[in-house]
């Protein structure tokens, strides 16, 4: 499941939706906004989000990390909007038979997120507002 | 023929725009509309990398775009 929304994250709620009785583990991975980067204060972060192509992109994502690793069931939920330090940006949830397929999903699936997924930082510094550079898309 | 098409994350602010409608070449590509968005806003044009998205997939440059297509510009994301 796929969903992108400005409030808060319920991890509790998505994690028990993962699960299942067939289900050995579940890997996850919270993003969240850090007081710092690249050397300078980070005080608020804003994320913007072009939804309609993220939610296409997200799905991709969501059954290739299926396909390539046989897991069960998969949850990404992502934030936009005005957001706080310590603030909750994106959770993974990846549930498998066995641990091995759960990590490598979930790591597969955050690094296409960052590579691919139509969203963009903003950060509130002391010296102004920053745009994150994203890396370089192959 | 008209094309529609939206900026997003450090290109609204180059562009100041969210969307406008561009007056184009009948079967234009990817990489000539991109070239035709670098000739409007030298700040695009400054930019390492300009992606396009073509109706929420990243265009391949020798991509056709009709009238009708979604197309979008904007840096390298950086979410996550």
């Amino acid at each position: 499941m796929i969903k992108i929304q400005h409030e808060d994250i319920d991890v509790e709620t998505v994690l028990e939706s993962v699960k299942s009785p067939s289900s050995g583990g579940v890997v996850t991975f919270l993003g969240t906004v850090r007081d710092n980067a690249k050397g300078h204060n980070v005080e608020q972060m804003s994320i913007e989000v072009y939804e309609e192509m993220a939610y296409k992109q997200l799905e991709a994502i969501e059954s290739e990390a299926q396909k390539k690793f046989g897991v069960h069931k998969i949850t990404v939920v992502h934030r936009y909007g005005d957001l706080e330090v310590g603030d909750n940006i994106v959770f993974i949830a990846v549930a498998a038979g066995h641990r091995g397929e759960a990590f490598d999903a979930c790591r597969y699936i955050i690094d296409e997120l960052k590579q691919r997924v139509p969203i963009w930082k903003k950060e509130t510094t002391p010296e102004g507002e920053i745009w994150v550079e994203g890396e370089k898309h192959e | 023929m008209e094309i529609n098409v939206k900026y997003f994350g450090q290109f609204r602010d180059f562009t100041g725009k969210r969307e406008e409608s561009l007056e184009v070449a009948d079967g234009i590509t990817v990489e000539a509309i991109r070239e035709h968005v670098r000739g409007i806003y030298p700040k695009i044009a400054a930019k390492e990398q300009v992606l396009v998205a073509v109706n929420g997939n990243f265009g391949s440059l020798d991509q056709v775009i009709n009238e009708s297509d979604k197309v979008a510009f904007f840096p390298p994301v950086s979410g996550g």
